[in-house]
């Protein structure tokens, strides 16, 4: 019986993925990414660290971004890349350019010093370690250009002892649920301003919603 | 060792979720500039087992990020991939800890791991250890060489109990406590019926290991699956005949009595066997639609590099060195976990399908289209 069991659970579930975290974060994930990608102009170069199944990608392509996206997961890329070809049949040559790379956030040494405008991640940084954080973020302060942004939305544990509590009643039903049904689940970061902030980065804005489990934080390059 | 044996029990009840330790370097004695650096999995009780067994070792231990998944498992479900090697590496600080670049990656992990990739990027030669922890002192004393035996997987007599009592227990939790509602009374010969059953049935393996193997014949009904030799039928009757009967008989039992029991005893056999080929490490399961994949050797492609004699579990090679090929000599031993697949530097191995589809190598490779992949959905 083992395998059969474990194949259901392991078989990496891209398709069942975007539905699950929707559920997860009870909808306010769709509105969240759609401010974070407002501050991305035409002609911007824009990397995307852990694409996923592609929902800053696509939202980044259709600001006009030229897209750098990332990941390792070849399963979940694949769903993205399906995603941005219909966008392209749909929108013809208009759409910018854009590539995929498979690779984790160890792998950023790679990509070019002051290479983009743009770095985003959407519910990336809560899936590493803090050894990862610290290395991913001296890379994008790295490959950004001067008064480049860094764009994040993510999943952080709320402040205060009495939301947490309720938070925690909420959260830990919800996310047994979809782990059952997608085996998908995302844990929260801790302390992501400061963490931010040792990377020389300047934090801009921070924007907390929900009971306070997720937060959307914009920062900048200083000159 | 304690925290080994209680990490032990607690994974027995938990077996089918991810157990995570935080990835991180582990120093294991007193490591210098030229100790081995080993990298393992972050399922709790892999990383403490391993801690038991090393404790005599001087060594860098990698704890690298599989999800809490046991590393055969990850690596096949695609969740253990060269790139979380490269990642514990580079945000672990090792680089400065030693002066080499050799790493000792866990041959079971060779379906999902791609050490070229891995030497390519950061520039880190890999070399397959055994499959055993136990064998780990064994194979850095021989200079990093593993022996035959060490390169193949065994259901021996502790990892038959661990999978006996896995899953035993996760059937016990469940029917207990549904029966503290129904009958509390028959908690207790219902786990003695669901333990010794599932302890009865692993520790007989060697008595009908030579019929699970077999493909099916097709005269049994689904639900006995004949295929597996009927084991099924001889366990429910043994357990009939051996338990129930006589109990019933000599306790004055009702009618109701051995038809309750002998029901039990039915939906605890099902249940433990549904799957018992895939419940080994030793053959494939016969659940899959796939089951009908095959690996296949393209001879002339082949250049005797040996790499897949290396990384199979099962010994289904033979290394001809004197004409520099391979020999797919035991292709029956085979259990498809693609892991020859993936590493076969020539391309020279892939899977076929019944239909006579060879999947590409590079598919297996990126969608980890092995025993526990989609392999079917790929096939193209
Ligand atoms: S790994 Fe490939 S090339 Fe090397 S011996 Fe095996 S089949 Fe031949
Ligand atoms: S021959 Fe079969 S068992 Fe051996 S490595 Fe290849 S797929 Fe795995």
């Amino acid at each position: 019986m083992s395998t059969y069991v474990l194949m259901k659970i392991l078989e990496s579930s891209p398709d069942r993925y975007d539905r699950g975290i929707r559920f997860l974060t009870l909808g306010q994930l769709d509105e969240a990414y759609d401010r974070l990608t407002s501050h991305i102009r035409p002609g911007d170069r824009v990397l995307d660290i852990g694409c996923g199944t592609g929902a800053l990608t696509l939202r980044a392509l259709a600001r006009g971004g030229v897209v750098t996206a990332m990941d390792i997961n070849p399963a979940m890329m694949d769903v993205a890349k399906k995603k941005v070809g219909a966008y392209r049949a749909e929108i013809g040559e208009a759409a910018g350019d854009m590539v995929f790379l498979e690779m984790g956030v160890a792998e950023m040494d790679d990509l070019e010093t002051g290479g983009y405008n743009v770095v985003m991640s959407g519910l990336c940084f809560s899936e590493l370690t803090d050894d990862e954080t610290a290395y991913a973020l001296g890379h994008v302060h790295r490959i950004l250009k001067n008064r480049g942004m860094l764009l994040i939305g993510d999943e952080v544990p709320p402040g205060g002892i009495f939301r947490r509590f309720f938070y925690m009643l909420v959260r830990i039903p919800l996310a047994a649920l979809t782990y059952l049904v997608t085996q998908t689940t995302t844990g929260a970061i801790k302390n992501l301003e400061s963490r931010v902030a040792s990377a020389n980065l300047e934090i801009e804005s921070v924007r907390r919603h929900g009971i306070g489990g997720f937060m959307e934080l914009i920062a900048r390059k200083r000159d | 060792m304690i925290s080994y044996i209680l990490t032990w029990i607690v994974t027995r009840f938990v077996w089918l979720l991810p157990l995570p330790l935080p990835p991180r370097l582990v120093k294991i004695g007193n490591p210098g500039r030229s100790s081995p650096v080993l990298v393992t999995c972050n399922w709790r009780l892999t990383v403490r087992e391993l801690s038991y067994r090393l404790r005599r070792e001087d060594l860098y231990l990698l704890v690298a990020n599989s999800r809490g998944i046991n590393v055969w498992c990850a690596a096949a479900g695609g969740h253990f991939t060269h790139h979380d090697v490269i990642s514990i590496i580079k945000t672990s600080g090792i680089e400065n800890l030693v002066d080499h670049r050799t790493l000792v990656l866990p041959q079971l992990a060779a379906t999902g791991i791609d050490p070229v990739y891995i030497k390519k990027k950061i520039g880190w030669k890999a070399v397959w250890g055994p499959v055993s922890a136990r064998d780990i002192p064994g194979f850095l004393a021989a200079g990093k060489e593993a022996t035959d035996r060490m390169r193949r997987v065994e259901f021996g007599l502790g990892r038959r109990m661990s999978v006996a009592l896995g899953w035993a227990a996760q059937l016990s939790i469940p029917a207990s406590l549904v029966f503290v509602f129904v009958n509390r009374e028959a908690i207790l010969p219902l786990n003695v019926l669901i333990f010794g059953m599932s302890c009865a049935l692993f520790m007989a393996f060697p008595l009908y290991e030579r019929f699970l193997g077999r493909p099916s014949r097709g005269w049994g009904t689904i639900a006995f699956g004949f295929e597996q030799g009927g084991v099924q039928l001889v366990l429910w009757g043994l357990y009939t005949a051996g338990v129930v009967i006589p109990a019933g008989i000599i306790g004055g039992e009702t009618v109701l009595f051995f038809f309750h029991w002998i029901l039990a005893g039915l939906v605890v056999t099902l249940f433990l066997t549904f799957d018992l080929a895939g419940s080994t490490p030793v053959y494939k399961s016969v659940e899959h639609e796939e089951r009908s994949f095959t690996v296949v050797l393209n001879v002339e492609i082949c250049r005797g590099t040996g790499i897949c004699t290396e990384v199979c579990p099962r010994g289904c090679f033979d290394l001809d060195r004197v004409r520099r090929k391979i020999v797919f000599a035991r292709p029956d031993d085979c259990e498809q976990c693609a892991a020859c697949i993936v590493q076969c530097p020539f391309d020279a191995l892939s899977f076929i399908s019944d239909r006579g589809e060879r999947i590409l190598p590079e598919t297996t490779r990126t969608y980890k289209l092995n025993l526990m992949g989609k392999r079917q959905v790929r096939a193209s």
